[in-house]
């Protein structure tokens, strides 16, 4: 008993080693999240408006990184497509790489139904008035899609953070990968999982938490009930 | 003057040919009423006259320029004709100020300033009180978002006005508000193209009525000449809007 309490004491000294690893799985998270948003938005206004040959090339994509486990994507371009392009990327660059990829596929699903949810007289509209496509698509489709596509947006946060923890087969010093090295290092399982799903959790439950508060304070009375 | 006109228009939805070769001319401060039943081509025939529908065949000018043309420049020349269409088509995220803002400082490059003077002498000419100005679509009824979408139009500064059916998704109640713009604006001396059912509405706008049918325009002449119309496909018609008989209006 006395042996078990040492350890878990000992636990206190690896608190700051795997607080590090929130800011290594914020870095995944974010950087995977902003990347997809960069590929994602442009995808999906293409694949909305680009017409139905540029649309199926742009599925072809979509359906890569939507239909590939995330395991074989990091594999694939960590140990073959970066090196053969003669990229020498560090595990967590191709990680945020990859993730960012990934997440542009499903981010571009989700602004593409906001942007369908739009309704076509309001392009007709635009359209009369003498707005371009350009313009329109700047100044009245994506104001409102973006403001629905937040609820969608807030739970590709959560996926992004829960899949980010796949990115230790990589050694990337996430949480997981250093609660691992912390188990291990202590012979103790419980604590240190346990810790490490708080972790989690309180990640996910701030994030999703900003995007509700960015989604009230957002909102206009009767548009995003108005388009469903 | 002509203003707008439009020569042997055609167009076919699949295996339905909705345009069989309609022709008009609008004059500088007419107004011109369609009429016809539903399925006649009307909102069609509106549509095209702005490339918002592309004709099959046919040739249309709006103030001596062929919209048309494959060298036209579409977007310039819509600024020039007004549309309001049946089913409210308001911005959901722009205030009924911003909606009429929006098109003059991002299609017409007007300073915020000057934009919103125009939008606020426009809303006023459309009876929008100011209390409405902040308010969003969701917040105003059927006929106020019409009036703001009249406004919309308007404060372009269109040398013609296509109204498609602007009352038919309102209340009986809510489409009093908006006939009574469409005529002030008409006697003002704003040039109309407009589509209603409402017939006492076109009998007392209208310099000339046109009667749609099955795709082509069947006739039409003032609303007196209408009313003794001997064409019997028109006075069939009439009869059957009115619930008259002989295509007596009282």
């Amino acid at each position: 008993m006395g042996i078990r309490m040492t350890y878990i004491y000992s636990l206190f000294q690896y608190i700051p080693f795997i607080a590090e690893g929130v800011l290594w799985t914020a870095s995944l998270v974010l950087g995977g999240l902003g990347i997809g948003f960069i590929i994602g938005l442009p995808l999906a206004i293409a694949q909305s408006f680009g017409g139905k040959k540029l649309g199926k090339v742009l599925n072809a994509y979509v359906w890569f990184f939507r239909g590939t486990p995330l395991l074989v994507l990091l594999s694939l371009f960590y140990w073959a497509i970066f090196p053969s392009f003669g990229f020498k990327l560090d595990p967590l660059k191709t990680s945020i790489l990859v993730l960012g990829m990934r997440s542009g596929a499903y981010q571009s699903q989700i602004f593409k139904d906001s942007i369908k949810s739009v309704d076509y007289g309001q392009i007709l509209a635009a359209k009369a008035i003498g707005m371009t496509q350009r313009k329109l698509i700047l100044y009245i489709v994506l104001p409102q899609a973006l403001r629905i596509s937040i609820p969608a947006w807030s739970n590709e946060y959560a996926v992004i953070l829960k899949d980010s923890a796949i990115c230790f087969a990589l050694g990337v010093m996430e949480i997981l990968t250093r609660v691992r090295y912390v188990s291990t290092a202590t012979g103790l399982a419980l604590i240190p999982y346990l810790f490490a799903g708080i972790l989690f959790f309180v990640l996910t439950f701030s994030g999703t938490g900003i995007m509700d508060f960015i989604h009230k304070r957002t909102r206009i009375p009767g548009m995003v009930e108005g388009l469903r | 003057m002509i203003v707008l006109r439009a020569e042997d228009v055609w167009k076919r939805y699949d295996d339905t040919i909705v345009l069989r070769g309609v022709s008009l001319n609008l004059k500088k401060g007419e107004t011109k009423v369609i009429m016809g039943p539903s399925g006649a081509g009307k909102t069609t025939f509106l549509k095209c006259l702005n490339l918002l529908v592309k004709p099959d065949k046919g040739r249309i000018w709006i103030d001596g320029e062929e919209i048309t043309s494959p060298k036209a420049d579409i977007t310039r020349l819509r600024q020039k004709i007004g549309f309001v269409f049946q089913e409210l088509n308001l911005f959901h995220h722009l205030t009924a100020i911003g909606n009429v803002m929006i098109g003059l400082t991002k299609v017409k490059g007007m300073s915020k300033s000057d934009a919103l003077k125009k939008a606020k002498e426009t809303l006023k000419r459309v009876h929008i009180e100011e209390e409405l100005w902040r308010k969003y679509p969701a917040q105003l009824s059927g006929g106020q978002k019409q009036r703001v979408a009249i406004a919309r139009a308007l404060a372009m500064d269109p040398i013609v006005m296509l109204y498609d059916e602007p009352t038919s998704a309102l209340d009986p109640g809510l489409s009093s508000e908006v006939l009574l713009v469409i005529k002030e604006l008409s006697e003002r001396g704003i040039t109309s193209l407009i589509v209603t059912h409402e017939m006492g509405f076109a009998y007392e706008v209208a310099d000339e009525i046109v009667v749609m049918n099955r795709g082509r325009i069947i006739g039409g002449g003032s609303p007196e000449e209408l009313r003794n119309a001997k064409n019997d496909e028109v006075r069939n018609l009439l009869n059957k809007w009115n619930g008259l008989k002989d295509g007596v209006l009282v």
